[in-house]
């Protein structure tokens, strides 16, 4: 039996696939309402996360061991979703189309099926996870995932609109999408704040490593895949301001960033070995 | 195709290399070439693709390790082009140094002229500017300049930033400013970036790594260091007192620590107990809580006491190491047993006495009074084996880390800023018109946040325009 954090996490599975379901229908059947259904679930699925990582919180200082849910794979992928949801939730509000949900909410979707598979217990920290630097770092760096999946989501609708001619398109699905100045603006935009928090979240790590250990860059893979994450974002960066490299070839740096991005989150436990305890 | 999008509204300006004259094209090519975007997208990708590799094959394993996994050929290769090593390799290193250059060089480029613009502001609205910006607006005003030029350049001050004024003739011009630093941000990141590798510089020719392993109750000042091939005494010494795990109820380890002394001169200067994340330092060493191990033989804990109860203390014994009691003999732990004839846990001892033949007793631990039994004038009983711990600490001096760290705070300043700041400029011109009227043109661009920006506008400006005196009455164009 489940505590009760983990049903109202499992809740927010079935509210994402729902919402997911519903933003795709919507762009098939050109349905607005659809949208707007889409829309009012993610922000249930944003209060049911919320309440859950606070209750699961407050659950782990009844079980005597406090602390903020952030510090195994379950809790970074919940935390990661959440992200990824209010972020997707602005940026729905703040450029008036819903036809982003389509892509941006699979991506907390399947966070959360993955989520769902796996140990969901809150366990006691070892020793070396015990420090504030910890809870910075992950919160810092999935907060600017979240970011990145945003970015490559508007990136994958930026490339379909781009090969049919653009803007010129009329009619179908593609018509539905902002312009691809627009998405060209957003997929940057969402950058500029991963960015910064990756950034931030690459020096908090370092600064644990330094407290924990006595060095703050090992080149173990976990730390060499986040440099190559944060590297192709550069790239990212200085390719949006150099002629003739913005656009398409953004777009697929960013998609790049984000394939490099989850490797570097789940690839390197699962296919490399190293010194980080997640997923163990 | 130039996509000025509203997020970074101006493009970044051509090098000033491109349009100096070509006089000598091959320095001149370098130079371009060491200064491009261009370069920077590519190593970055390179040091991206590259940095791959290192995370594939593990690192710094012996070599059998590699040689089992790999043909003989293949290992040869690898190992001639260091990938065994790689983040250290010339090559690796190389394509760093490539990196700082392109941006040092592309520094000394652009700086310069960032500066510039910044300490010689366009102060004038002339017309080619007014041109050039995105947002202008004109109105008309009954009055004279110097008393609109007056009332703007409160209104400015109060509603935006405080405009400075430049007269030409016939004409007055306010220039008022934010965000200045926005054009600054992308080089603090830079610079942060140059003053890390510094910091990991001067840490790895300045500084060192080592590991030491206390007993309990030792203390230790000698260290290996570079792989063991340098060795080191520190100018003080470091004891541990006391190594100690503590558990979760569930038996999981919550916390490893170690209450260290640092000697100095045969006095304690410092007492500090570590834990994993809270490390200790001194005179610019620290020592982290790294590792622990079981150090020699176990010792057994014996009480002992007189048949009417009274307590005498503890012994510990150490095997097969008498140890005397006065009045009494000597004793000495013999044999341990973890399950004595089906009664847990059990010591052996040898009694010795003088003048008398030894004896050989079991002592349980789980039956305290047993000894009693013997009819001695003393009574023993087991608490058990504690064995002695070492604690393992990491020790590493680097003078580089606080330049790290300096380095990452102008790095993440830099981005803020270079992200989140705008660099805001209004200009406002007043000339003389027909008919008595004063002629205003308003003007303003930002370089970043181009929506944010025309908000900003439009409300100054509005603010502006309510400025005018009851007596002078406004008069839109
Ligand atoms: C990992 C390394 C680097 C990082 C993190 C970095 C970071 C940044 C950031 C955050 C910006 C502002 C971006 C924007 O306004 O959209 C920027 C701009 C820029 N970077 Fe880099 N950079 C790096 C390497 C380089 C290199 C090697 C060069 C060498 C040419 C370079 C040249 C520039 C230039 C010319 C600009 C535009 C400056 C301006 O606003 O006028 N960067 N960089």
């Amino acid at each position: 039996m489940n505590t009760l954090n983990v049903q109202l996490f499992d809740l927010t599975t079935f509210l994402f696939g729902t919402a997911t379901g519903s933003y795709i229908a919507a762009l098939y059947g050109k349905k607005e309402f659809l949208a707007r259904i889409g829309t009012w679930i993610c922000a249930a699925a944003a209060i049911v996360s919320t309440a859950a990582i606070g209750i699961r919180w407050i659950e782990s200082y009844r079980m005597g061991i406090g602390r903020i849910p952030v510090t195994n794979l379950y809790e970074s992928l919940v935390f990661f979703a959440w992200s990824i949801n209010l972020f997707y939730l602005f940026v729905e509000r703040k450029y008036g189309s819903r036809s982003f949900g389509a892509f941006v909410v699979p991506i907390a979707f399947f966070t959360m099926v993955f989520a769902f598979t796996i140990e969901s217990g809150i366990q006691p920290l070892v020793p070396a996870l015990q420090s504030y630097w910890l809870h910075a770092h992950v919160i810092t760096c999935f907060a600017g995932y979240a970011a990145f999946a945003v970015s490559a989501g508007v990136a994958v609708m930026y490339l379909l609109k781009e090969r049919r001619g653009g803007d010129k398109v009329t009619g179908g699905v593609l018509a539905l999408f902002p312009d691809t100045k627009v998405l060209d603006d957003l997929v940057y935009r969402a950058i500029a704040w991963g960015f910064p928090l990756l950034t931030a979240g690459i020096i908090t790590g370092a600064a644990w490593a330094n407290f924990a250990w006595g060095t703050y860059w090992s080149w173990d893979p976990k730390e060499t895949w986040s440099l190559i994450v944060w590297l192709v974002y550069a790239a990212f960066l200085h390719a949006r301001i150099t002629r003739g490299w913005h656009g398409r070839r953004a777009a697929v740096l960013s998609i790049a960033g984000f394939a490099a991005t989850i490797f570097c989150y789940l690839g390197v436990n699962l296919v490399l070995s190293g010194l980080h305890s997640y997923g163990g | 195709m130039e996509t000025v999008t509203d997020v970074r509204t101006e493009p970044v300006p051509v090098p000033a290399a491109v349009e100096r004259k070509r006089g000598k094209p091959f320095a001149t090519e370098a130079w371009n070439f060491l200064i491009s975007l261009k370069l920077a997208i590519w190593t970055l990708i390179i040091l991206a693709l590259t940095s791959i590799l290192g995370t594939v094959i593990e690192q710094n394993q012996p070599q059998d390790k590699y040689r089992q996994v790999y043909e003989d050929w293949a290992y040869n290769l690898m190992d001639r082009i260091n990938l065994f090593d790689m983040y250290h390799s010339w090559w690796f290193l190389l394509l760093l140094c490539l990196f700082a250059l392109n941006l040092t060089c592309c520094t000394i480029d652009r700086l310069p002229r960032a500066i510039r613009t910044v300490r010689k502001p366009k102060l004038i609205l002339d017309d080619v500017t007014e041109k050039s910006l995105g947002l202008t607006e004109r109105w008309k005003s009954k009055g004279a300049v110097p008393q609109w030029a007056e009332a703007y350049k409160a209104a400015l001050a109060r509603t935006f930033a405080s405009p400075r004024v430049t007269e030409t003739d016939g004409a007055v011009h306010l220039y008022a400013e934010k965000g200045v630093v926005s054009r600054f941000g992308a080089y603090a990141t830079h610079a942060g970036i140059v003053i890390i590798f510094i910091g990991a510089i001067l840490g790895n020719v300045f500084g060192f790594k080592s590991y030491l392993s206390i007993p309990d109750g030792t203390e230790a000042s000698h260290l290996d260091v570079r792989g063991g091939k340098e060795h080191l005494d520190l100018p003080f010494a470091v004891r541990n007192n006391r190594f100690w795990v503590e558990t979760y109820p569930s038996g999981q380890p919550s916390k490893y620590a170690s209450d260290l002394s640092v000697i100095e001169n045969g006095r304690e200067v410092l007492r500090k107990t570590i834990t994993v994340n809270d490390p200790l330092a001194y005179k610019g060493i620290w020592f982290y809580q790294s590792g622990y191990g079981e150090a020699g033989g176990a010792t057994a804990q014996v009480s002992l006491k007189r048949p009417d109860g009274t307590s005498l203390g503890n012994l510990s014994l150490a095997p097969n190491e008498p140890v005397g009691i006065e009045g009494y003999g000597t004793v000495r732990g013999v044999k341990y047993d973890e399950n004595y004839q089906g009664n847990g846990p059990a010591l052996q001892v040898k009694i010795e006495k003088p003048g008398q033949p030894a004896s050989d007793v079991w002592i349980l631990q789980g039956r305290p009074e047993q000894d009693r039994l013997r009819n001695d004038t003393l009574v023993f009983s087991f608490g058990g084996l504690t064995s002695k711990m070492y604690t393992g600490l990491q020790v590493a001096k680097d003078p580089g880390v606080n330049v790290v760290w300096l380095g990452c705070l102008l790095l993440t300043a830099g981005m803020m800023i270079s992200f989140f700041v705008s660099h805001c400029r209004i200009w406002i011109r007043l000339s003389e018109g027909l008919k008595g009227k004063v002629e205003i043109t308003a003007g303003g661009t930002a370089n970043r946040n181009r929506p944010a920006f025309e908000k900003t506008f439009a409300a100054v400006l509005t603010e502006i325009r309510k400025e005018p005196s009851d007596n002078a009455k406004e008069n839109p164009a």
